[in-house]
């Protein structure tokens, strides 16, 4: 039996921990008398007040209901019925990120995202950003209306003003300049074209915050394509990649883990993930073998791979460096499969890029697991592109700068630069429809609507085209901003005519089914993707066997990397905010890390062993260069280098996301053109000061049980349920007092498959967004407040230095023996008929006892009036704005706001139990297969979580439950839950 | 036992009077009852009412209406008054209240137009109705509505009416007076509160005798005393408590004088008509202002209201504002209720839980909306099986019932227990 530990603090010994629980300081009770953490210092004649004022509210507010209104419609508008959601299929795009979605609207409002099944991207499945999504749209932050050097104006002024600038520049020959990110809307950049060609001499340039510029070029260089390939992952059987998180963060990580999870089947075919980095990504950590590194060892490692390979391939010898890791059995497996493996590389180096293109020519993966039919168009800009313009700024050469969605006054690496070259700009006006650092600096702001009130088209990749569609009026006097375009070139479209037309015009001849374009245009907006079957065949310029690498170049890089002093630092992209763009959004920023488990803040990740010999506590304050920021011993990072995020520390976003963190962008650097997301430092300092992070999961040690199981993949093929000998030990052993009960009818369960969940918590905001959970803000997460009705817990196992990471989401496990139901002294939580452990909050009244009984922690108690359904005002707790007017539009109405003083937890969305059995019964027919789907298990990219009725022998979730893998949490306790786990079978080299 | 006389004295005079207030009570309950079991006789007294005004005005044929109106050039400058001293305003009352004899008759408004909050559906537009639409109009316009209306029904009610210029001024000036008051609601009966408070007075002077003072030797009259008050008090607690927050009963006049009784009772439209999202929604929906132009737009006059109350509707959809009902039916936020789910599924009347509708001239509340009221309706109604969803699902109970092994299955047989099927 494995030993598991969760981190560093329970790794420590037994009798330490005790001690610190007794010190009085440490109890967290204690805090709620501090008058710092209470809003008001209370007094006991305060509380005495209360007292009274509580009881004369209470009695007077229930002597008269309130009168309330029935308000119906005028004209009823055919689509709604009142109580019923209507789903529209549309796209989400936010600067590179894309996906494919159908939009729930509940009486003329989006309330939830969900994935789009037709999509051969995405396929259904979706990421947390895209689930948090719908509340931006409720941002009050949002810019309400165009903007004139801050104060509002009307559009009509605005327009007549810009247009005759921007004449007067054209009349003077003067330059325009729009600065997007990548455009993949092929009717957006027929009108940027349109305004260019009205405009001339204007020109329009791509910057992605988050640049592969680095392998746009070495593309061109090897393949004579400047573009991202189709990547498939599910054609590999090995997975190489070299600080690429490509399950995380990486490119197109929705469909990517969806690739990757269908080849995480234990029972039938196995890839195998090796991840050699420096941060412990959300890739590392499900990697099968991981190999910790410092960024500048990347190349030499590469090269040595490459090495092996030419000299077996092509029989040539390169004089390289050592490599400083083993990399031999690597070689060999990638050489044992040629055309069935991936390697990919995370670097933003030309060079290195170079090489990785190789190695995979070499291994014949081109053309087979790495595609150019249907490449990524997603992320086209150059970093290059950039330098340029902020040159021609600073020169005076650029007379007006329209800048749309990018926001390089936070994320270009020398903003100074920028800003300096702003304000020689005669002209800028900002597109985007939300605040931010660059738009507080232009003179004029048009707002873009949210994605959910605007019409577009999108073509993520090669021959995927799909459309968005307007799912709510708009809610602030915004303009889309191809109108907006559309409007300055001189037309008179509207945006809407001209994505019709665009699509009469270049969709309708790529298929045959329709021939009227009204009705194509129809049928492809109602299922939201037009996918044409046959996609052209791509040619690639294969290389000629003698790619001339510029080795010199490389080496050089590599050479310095010797001095074990030199601290390296990794700067990444966290799953929740990526680059920064969401961070007014509550629900992502109280996401915790996948890996470190902390939210609302970014942190300097530093190895437990780095953090020993440097003498460095877990919230230290760290001054980098010159950021300073809190330290966080991460397990699995290198030795030697220190990660931190980027995307926090934002100053310009909103009330949530502003002073979250520290922003590090100034830290980048470029080189050759492209940006480098690593520094090195000589010297770090600490500051003194100390931090206490909102971190979720510290709270509860694993005390040496299996939770988790894991098993090799020979174990398992000799063996079905190796690892899992418990769970027979149990079955035998187990014995209740109580008579079984039976559930005839239906019996609601789960299969969590181990091996397949990434912990990409994706589940956790969809059911967030689902069963309307509050938001309770950092410093009642500090306070173990948080309200997730499902968290992903992530075990480390192995050395402190060098962990495996395991993912277990846990959610309620809606046991047979429920403990909880024994000990709630109102009856407030019971077993239904068919299996639920249901919670009754209207009978609730607080005592706990079940939270106290539940073994797996899973209930979560309404500790203030996080959601704004209590009663008495000084009770709420709401510094993100959640309980406002607007925010609130975003709650489900199929579920009960909770209120002060009541237990919730997960209830197996049985909202969509009841609504999809009340369906089948007006349909006078049985329930579909997976008809039933909840929030969790409907969006997981991976297919780790499969739903469905226990009693159905054919579903697929009963051939899960039969498995050998199969066991369940706890199980020695006898509590028989409905949730069952199937051990993570791992594939290691060994 | 003199010493004691006051308080002896008070204690016999409080149980008389309890005693007495009870007997008021049950009658006056008992009165009520028979009263309100019989809305549709009084509406159509008051209609009645109506009928012999008219009945009236065919007498007094010879009444020179036109004469009236020749007036017009003469009493302009009485039509434009507007300062009216305590003493007109009075008048003014008083001729609204057909308190002045004009003539040989007298005219009472507020026979036709309620000054005081009904609990009854009275066709007519109440007196803070039409006052606070003659707000902004002149006296002039009331003339003319009075003396010579333009709708049949009015036409013919307002037959008749020997008005002269002043009079109508005055009464011009009381509506604007009554705009500001309102309508005055009804005194309320004794109320149980009173009852309440005596008894426990009698109580509390009761137990004192029984415990401490000892007046009497012969405890019985004190224990008599004790059991009824006692009975009465905890009575009155359960009653008031079990009710609490329930609204049984609750009748809202509704900004529209709608009649569910001429819509779905003597025109027999099917509920699912305007409530069409009942069979496939949780909600049964207010019917949007639209449908009711389906009718509407070609009806554009009742045979009681006259065209005030459709004017209503045309006026909601002209200026684009919803009317705003006042809702009676509510259950908490925290009851998912679904309609689809009884009228669908469960193949449930309209009137299982909303009564008989077709007769409610004014739409109240019948059940009281507890849970115990839904539980035992599941407890006893019985579940057709025959549904495809039952029969793969719950073939056992479909099986056995076929078998004839069991007679029914109820509700709670498939789950209408479970807490999860309404709260979540």
């Amino acid at each position: 039996m494995k030993k598991y530990w969760k981190d560093i603090e329970s790794k420590k010994s037994k009798e330490q921990e005790r001690r610190m629980e007794k010190t009085p300081e440490e109890n967290p009770l204690l805090e709620l008398f501090k008058s710092n953490t209470i809003d008001l210092p209370a007094s006991r004649r305060d509380f005495l007040k209360l007292c009274g004022f509580g009881l004369a509210a209470t009695a007077f507010s229930s002597c008269q209901s309130k009168i309330s209104k029935a308000v119906p419609y005028v004209i009823a508008p055919p689509e709604i019925t009142p109580g019923e959601a209507v789903f529209y299929a549309s796209s989400y795009i936010n600067g590179n990120d894309y996906c494919s979605i159908i939009v729930k609207t509940r009486d003329g409002r989006p309330i939830k995202i969900e994935g789009n099944p037709d999509s051969g991207i995405t396929q259904g499945r979706t990421s947390a950003r895209v689930q948090a999504s719908v509340l931006d749209l409720y941002d009050g932050g949002r810019f309400h209306g165009p903007m004139k050097t801050g104060i509002s104006a009307g559009w009509e002024s605005i327009d007549t003003e810009i247009i005759s600038k921007l004449q007067k520049i054209v009349e003077d020959k003067g330059t325009i300049v729009l600065l997007t990110p990548t455009v993949f809307s092929p009717s957006t950049k027929s009108v940027i074209a349109g305004f260019l060609q009205k405009f001339k001499g204007s020109e329009w340039i791509q910057y992605d915050a988050i640049s592969y510029s680095a392998m746009l070029e070495a593309n061109k260089t090897s393949f004579g394509r400047q573009v991202i390939p189709d990547y498939r992952f599910d054609k590999a059987d090995l997975i190489v990649s070299i600080g690429a998180d490509f399950l995380g963060t990486w490119l197109s990580p929705v469909e990517y883990t969806k690739q990757f999870s269908s080849g995480r089947d234990p029972e039938h075919n196995m890839n195998r993930l090796i991840q050699i980095e420096s941060n412990l990504s959300l890739t590392g950590s499900n990697a099968d073998n991981r190999i910790q590194i410092k960024p500048s060892q990347e190349p030499a490692i590469l090269l040595n791979i490459y090495k092996e390979i030419l000299k077996s391939v092509e029989n040539r010898h390169i004089d390289v460096p050592a490599s400083p890791v083993d990399i031999t059995e690597i070689t060999k497996k990638l050489l044992s499969m040629p055309g069935k493996s991936i390697v990919i590389s995370g670097s933003n180096v030309k060079q290195v890029q170079l090489i990785v293109n190789d190695i995979n020519r070499l291994l014949e993966n081109i053309g087979k697991t790495i595609q150019f039919d249907s490449y990524l168009r997603t992320h086209a800009a150059l970093d290059s592109n950039m330098d340029m313009l902020i040159g021609k700024m600073k020169k005076g050469a650029v007379n007006a700068l329209l800048v749309y969605n990018v926001n390089p006054a936070y994320t270009w690496y020398n903003r100074n630069a920028f800003t300096e070259g702003l304000k020689k700009v005669g002209l800028t006006v900002s597109l985007s429809g939300t605040p931010d650092e660059t738009n507080s600096l232009v003179q004029y702001i048009c707002p873009d609507h949210h994605y959910l009130e605007s019409w577009n088209d999108a073509e993520a990749k090669k021959e995927h085209f799909s459309l968005m569609q307007p799912v709510i009026n708009q809610i602030f006097d915004t303009r889309q901003m191809a109108d907006t375009m559309l409007k300055w070139s001189g037309s008179t479209m509207s945006y809407y005519d001209f994505i019709k037309d665009y699509w009469g015009g270049n969709m309708m001849k790529r298929q045959s089914e329709y021939t009227d374009p009204v009705t194509f245009f129809d049928r492809t907006l109602q299922k939201g993707i037009f996918e044409p079957a046959v996609a052209p065949k791509v040619s690639v310029e294969k290389p000629g066997k003698s790619a001339s690498l510029p080795f010199d170049s490389i080496l050089k890089k590599t050479g310095n990397n010797s001095g074990k002093n030199i601290i390296e630092i990794v700067f990444y992209e966290t799953v929740a905010l990526g680059e920064g763009r969401q961070a007014n959004n509550p629900w992502l920023q109280e996401l915790p890390d996948p890996v470190t488990k902390i939210c609302w803040d970014n942190y300097a990740s530093v190895s437990p062993a780095f953090a020993k010999d440097y003498n460095l506590n877990d919230g230290d304050f760290l001054k980098l260069g010159e950021v300073e920021a809190p330290v966080h011993i991460q397990p699995g990072q290198a030795y030697g280098t220190i990660g931190i995020a980027l995307g926090y520390g934002r100053l310009k976003c909103g009330k949530v996301g502003d002073k979250v963190g520290t922003d590090v962008w100034t830290m980048l650097s470029s080189e050759s053109g492209n940006i480098v997301y690593t520094t090195k430092l000589d010297q770090i300092v600490k500051t003194g000061r100390t931090y206490i992070f909102a971190q979720t999961q510290t709270h509860h040690s694993m005390e040496g049980r299996a939770f988790v199981r894991e098993a090799g993949l020979t174990e398992f093929r000799n063996n079905p349920a190796a690892g899992n000998e418990l769970h027979a030990y149990n079955l035998e052993h187990n014995k209740s007092l109580y008579k079984e009960r039976k559930y005839p009818h239906h019996h609601w369960g789960m299969a969590i498959d181990l091996s397949k969940c990434t912990g990409c918590a994706n589940c956790v905001i969809a059911c967030q967004a689902e069963n309307n959970v509050p938001v309770v803000g950092r410093v009642e997460v500090q306070r173990v407040h948080e309200m997730h009705w499902l968290r992903i817990d992530r075990y480390y196992t192995g050395e402190e230095d060098n962990p495996e990471v395991v993912f277990q989401p846990v959610l309620c496990q809606h046991c047979q023996n429920a403990p909880c139901e024994n000990v709630c002294p109102v009856a407030a939580t019971s077993h239904s008929s068919e299996g639920l452990n249901q919670m009754i909050y209207n009978r609730c009244f607080g005592t706990r006892y079940c939270n106290n009984n539940c073994p797996y922690k899973v209930r979560r108690f309404n500790w203030f009036n996080f959601s704004g359904a209590g009663t008495l005002a000084g009770n709420l707790r709401d510094k993100e704005g959640m309980t406002g007017n607007l925010r609130r539009m975003v709650l489900n109405p199929d579920v009960t706001i909770r209120a002060q003083g009541v237990i919730e937890k997960c209830s197996f969305c049985v909202q969509r139990i009841q609504a999809a059995k009340l369906k089948a019964k007006y349909e006078n027919r049985a329930l579909h297969e997976n008809e039933i789907q909840t929030a969790c298990s409907q969006s997981c990219p991976a297919n780790a979580i499969v739903f469905g009725d226990m009693n159905d022998l054919k579903s697929e979730l009963s051939r899960l439950i039969n498995s050998g893998r199969r066991y369940n949490l706890l199980e020695e306790l006898f509590t028989m839950p409905s949730v069952n786990y199937l051990t993570k079978i791992k594939n290691k080299i060994l | 036992m003199r010493k004691y006389f006051p308080v002896v004295k008070i204690k016999y005079l409080l149980s008389l009077i309890f005693f007495s207030l009870l007997m008021a009570t049950v009658l006056s309950d008992s009165l009520q009852a028979t009263n309100t079991n019989k809305i549709q006789p009084k509406d159509t007294t008051r209609i009645q009412v109506k009928d012999t005004t008219k009945v009236h005005g065919k007498d007094s044929l010879n009444l020179p209406v036109k004469d009236s109106i020749s007036h017009v050039s003469s009493d302009s400058t009485i039509y434009k008054r507007t300062i009216f001293s305590s003493e007109d305003l009075r008048r003014g009352e008083r001729l609204f209240f057909g308190l002045v004899y004009l003539g040989d008759k007298s005219v009472n408004c507020a026979d036709c137009h309620n000054t005081r909050v009904s609990d009854t559906l009275n066709w007519n537009p109440d007196a803070l109705e039409i006052s606070r639409k003659y707000l902004e109009k002149s006296s002039l316009d009331l003339r003319k509505v009075l003396l010579k209306p333009a709708g049949p029904k009015m036409k013919q009610v307002h037959k008749g009416f020997q008005l002269g210029a002043e009079d109508i001024v005055l009464i011009k000036a009381y509506m604007n007076k009554f705009a500001g008051i309102g309508l005055k609601q009804n005194k309320p009966v004794i109320t149980n509160l009173l009852l309440l408070i005596v008894a426990s007075i009698l109580f509390l002077l009761s137990s004192i005798d029984v415990v401490i003072r000892k007046i009497y030797k012969d405890q019985r009259i004190n224990w008599a005393i004790l059991t009824v008050t006692g009975i009465f008090i905890t009575w009155i607690l359960a009653i008031n408590a079990i009710a609490f927050g329930r609204a049984k009963g609750y009748a809202p006049a509704q900004p529209i004088k709608f009649s569910h009784a001429v819509h779905a009772g003597q025109n027999k439209t099917d509920c699912n008509y305007c409530h069409y999202t009942a069979r496939t929604s949780k909600t049964a929906g207010i019917p949007a202002g639209s449908i009711c132009l389906n009718c509407h737009f070609l009806v554009r006059n009742g045979t009681r209201s006259g065209a005030t109350e459709i004017a209503k509707v045309l006026k909601a959809l002209d200026d684009k504002k919803p009317v705003k009902w006042v809702r009676i039916y509510k259950l908490p936020d925290f009851v998912f209720f679904s309609h689809e789910q009884h009228v669908s599924a469960g193949k449930i009347t309209c009137d299982a839980c909303h009564g008989n509708v077709k007769e409610m001239n004014r739409l109240y509340q019948v059940p009281d909306l507890s849970m115990g009221w839904c539980i035992d309706c599941h407890k006893t109604r019985k579940v057709n099986l025959s549904n495809e969803y039952y029969k793969t699902y719950y073939s056992d109970l479909y099986d056995s019932l076929k078998a004839g092994k069991i007679d029914s299955v109820r509700v709670t047989g498939i789950g209408g227990r479970d807490c999860g099927k309404c709260h979540y």
